[in-house]
């Protein structure tokens, strides 16, 4: 090619990859949605002569144009590959892959989010219960706990972290699930575990706190592909997940009640299953309160579980031991309002939280 | 608005080349001023009026120059001129940083006006004050507003230079010459200059912002942060100028060179004649030579030195760091010019890691945020403290950041150009180098567009639900 014609030919190709752009921006329907994120999308800023002036227009204008940008995704994934495949970046925004499991770097440690998380429920214990409640706190680590050393990426001392929670909740008793994980107990796209593969935790669990089940699972596999949230933020072209859930003849029996929304709901929301974030079939996803009523319990011990989504998925394995489970999430209803839905009188408590939200606690009510 | 955005690739720009393409030769210079008003509005519309003010009194002073200028009225309104261009400039970016310290050293509790910084304000003031010193020399003052305004505000370089002298495109106002050569050459440079932003300036920032937010610092990091802020702050800048000399390319303009390969000088010296080239020789010309430079005693030249790097250090920011980086370079470069020159001559190696150290710890005073800071910082690099030589998160850092460090490294020397420059002498290789450039400048875009766009990655923070 000779250098008057490369010339054209670069001028061409800028002019058009300026202009296509400058036509898709304006013409190509916008999303509303992104499901990586999980958020709604910026949407065109009103226009008139105050937010022009005030400037908030251009600046608005700046994330509807970032976030309607065509082809979104697919930049996203060239991005995420041309960091870690040409810069060869040990993350992306955060987020590392390591043979086939996407993990976020949880790091460094949050001193002052694990001591607003212990006086969240701190306070709870003070306020709402007595001497005659059990209580009981247990850690559940994120997945970086387990593929941080073998992939060497930076992980917090999670030994440093659970003996720091454990020593700032001195009003329950410590019961340590650390042990009973390992990587392959997490799904490989999404933060959460695999109900499949945590019934040794829900046993230790119910025994630390007297309850026992008998573990007699039918496990059923979903036939739709789970791509966990971490797929979405990755951006990278990575195998979907296989959704599992167990169900025994108590699960089957037993009736939930959202108290948020004034319904029945099945214990696996099968619909759920199939929509934008598939973990949501356990109970529904997330909602402030719920009730687990089981009929045919041998017992009639009561527990309240005050918990994030990873409760979710364990709660159900819970209910052969007890009579009713009341799942309590802090994140969207405020603890001075449980006592018009919870008599806390004979329950025992237990506070199950992963790292993740106890690294992150402003969430906490 | 800022180039590396996807407002200003996507919509700004390719509206405006249409515009301005499209339009006759007598109203290319209005529909610039134009479009370059819309380009500074939309970061700063309030800001807008007070460009305008300044350009307006550059227009009228340079017409009061131009006609008093063999009467001691000329050289007044030229004093006047740039009186009124630095009080802006003080007003704006200087009167907190002078009233604290009012504050602080009287006792007293005057109230900051607190002001925000107009953007580009230290480059338009010094065009502005260029234009009426010129005319004062002798350069014809432009009769046409619409031309002086349009090369004051041109959006290439009115937010990061380089500083643009009036009496170099004087001529290029009034009429300039368009070519597919010189747009294709242009957009070469524009896409590099892009690339040295997206690709590694930002991740250099990447790596910096994290060194800063770190909780276990080590000898090892303190070291890649100064190294990476040393890179970061080259590609940011001269990636802005080559984007500045690119668009300006297209639109017919010729810009002088502002960076010409700075870290492989072999002394300070060297280093500034290839640093921010536009703002070194602005002092010169109109600070230095004008209050005597080397023409008055060995002295006085001392003294011209000290006070052209504490200005040039002070233009950079209302901060004592940036005065203490600025008198910081006027010691070595005495030192220098005093002595140490010629010894420097005698091994280019250890002058090149003289000046590399020093060049460096220099970036460590410039990106201080207070000089407790700064002292802690240049701590650090020696250990001071106790902290550890090397950590954990030093190490993942490295690795994690190896390849742009590494990339970095390499993109601040000749060699990527002469590697291709070697490459272009060959016929085979100049063939094979034509028919790639344009769809590696695509190629390039893409990625960084897909940078840009994944800057808006910003996930709901409750995914955890």
């Amino acid at each position: 090619m000779s250098a008057e014609k490369k010339d054209r030919v670069v001028c061409t190709m800028f002019a058009l990859l300026l202009a296509g752009g400058l036509l898709l921006c304006f013409f190509m329907p916008k999303n509303r949605y992104s499901e990586s994120e999980r958020r709604m999308l910026s949407t065109m800023p009103a226009l008139s002569a105050e937010n022009v002036w005030r400037g908030r227009f251009m600046a608005d204008f700046e994330g509807y144009a970032a976030d309607t940008f065509p082809f979104r995704a697919t930049f996203r994934r060239i991005k995420a590959l041309t960091a870690l495949h040409i810069f060869s970046r040990q993350d992306n925004n955060g987020l590392y892959v390591w043979d086939g499991f996407i993990s976020s770097m949880e790091y460094p440690m949050n001193e002052a989010s694990l001591a607003h998380a212990a006086g969240r429920f701190r306070a709870i214990c003070e306020k709402h219960l007595t001497q005659e409640n059990k209580v009981y706190f247990s850690v559940i680590p994120d997945k970086n706990c387990f593929l941080a050393e073998e992939s060497g990426r930076l992980s917090m001392d999670y030994h440093e972290f659970e003996s720091r929670m454990k020593d700032l909740t001195d009003f329950a008793e410590y019961i340590p699930i650390s042990d009973l994980l390992d990587r392959d107990d997490y799904y490989r796209t999404d933060t959460h575990w695999r109900q499949e593969r945590i019934g040794d935790v829900a046993d230790r669990l119910a025994q630390a706190m007297g309850a026992s089940l008998s573990q007699d699972y039918e496990v059923h596999t979903l036939k739709q592909d789970f791509y966990g949230v971490y797929h979405g933020q990755a951006a990278l072209p990575l195998k979907p997940d296989e959704l599992r859930y167990m169900t025994n003849e108590s699960m089957e029996n037993c009736r939930v009640y959202d108290w948020q929304n004034g319904r029945e709901i099945p214990v696996y929301d099968l619909d759920k299953a199939a929509g934008r974030d598939p973990y949501e079939m356990f109970l529904s996803g997330s909602l402030s309160l719920l009730t687990i009523d089981n009929p045919g319990a041998e017992t009639d011990r009561k527990l309240v579980i005050f918990r994030d989504s990873f409760g979710s998925a364990i709660a159900p394995l819970l209910i052969e031991g007890y009579s009713r489970i009341t799942l309590a999430d802090i994140r969207y209803i405020h603890p001075d309002y449980l006592t018009q839905f919870i008599d806390f009188e004979n329950c025992d408590v237990l506070f199950l939280y992963s790292t993740l939200v106890l690294n992150h606690s402003d969430t906490l009510k | 608005m800022l180039f590396s955005s996807l407002t200003f690739l996507y919509y700004f720009l390719p509206l405006t080349l249409v515009l301005y393409f499209l339009s006759p030769k007598r109203l290319k210079n209005t529909v610039l001023l134009l479009t370059s008003l819309v380009f500074y509005g939309w970061g700063e519309p309030k800001y807008v009026l007070l460009m305008g003010l300044s350009i307006l009194l550059g227009y009228g002073f340079g017409l009061l120059v131009e006609k008093y200028r063999d009467k001691k009225a000329g050289g007044a309104f030229c004093a006047i001129s740039v009186a009124v261009s630095l009080s802006f400039l003080l007003c704006f970016k200087y009167a907190d940083f002078f009233l604290v310290n009012l504050n602080k050293a009287a006792g007293l509790a005057l109230p900051l006006p607190g002001l925000a910084l107009p953007i580009g304000i230290s480059f338009y003031t010094f065009q502005i004050i260029s234009y009426t010193a010129d005319v004062y020399r002798g350069e014809k003052a432009q009769r046409n507003p619409i031309h002086l305004a349009a090369y004051v505000s041109m959006f290439p370089q009115l937010i990061a230079g380089p500083i643009v002298r009036y009496s170099n495109i004087a001529e290029q106002l009034r009429a300039r010459e368009h070519s597919l050569k010189e747009a294709a050459l242009g957009i070469r440079r524009f896409v590099i200059g892009l690339g040295k932003k997206i690709l590694l300036a930002n991740q250099l920032g990447e790596l910096c912002a994290v060194f800063r937010a770190s909780q276990e610092k080590s000898v090892l990091f303190y070291w890649m942060y100064a190294i990476a802020f040393s890179l970061h702050i080259y590609f940011d800048f001269s990636g802005y100028s080559d984007m500045a000399i690119g668009l300006g390319r297209v639109l017919g303009f010729r810009f002088l060179e502002n960076f010409n390969y700075p870290y492989i000088s072999a002394s300070v010296t060297e280093f500034w004649r290839r640093w921010h080239i536009s703002l070194g020789s602005w002092f010169r010309d109109y600070v230095y030579i004008p209050l005597g430079g080397n023409r008055k005693g060995l002295g006085r030249q001392l003294v011209n030195i000290l006070v052209v790097w504490m200005l040039t250090g002070f233009w950079h920011g209302a901060a004592w760091n940036f005065v203490l980086w600025g008198l910081y370079f006027a010691f070595f470069l005495m030192i220098e010019k005093l002595w140490l020159l010629k010894r420097l001559e005698r091994s280019r190696y250890l002058s090149h890691i003289y000046t590399l150290f020093l060049v460096m710890i220099s970036f460590v005073i410039f990106h201080g945020e207070s000089m407790g800071q700064v002292v802690s910082d240049l701590a650090g690099l020696v250990g001071a403290g106790g902290i550890p030589f090397v950590s954990a998160e030093a190490v993942y850092y490295l690795r994690s950041f190896g390849v742009v460090l590494l990339a970095g490294g390499i993109g601040a020397t000749p060699f990527v150009s002469a590697l291709f420059r070697k490459i272009s002498e060959n016929p085979a290789g100049g063939k094979i180098l034509n028919l790639a450039e344009p769809f590696a400048l695509a190629g390039v875009l893409l990625i960084m567009t897909a940078y840009l766009v994944d800057g808006s990655f910003n996930p709901f923070l409750y995914f955890r639900f």
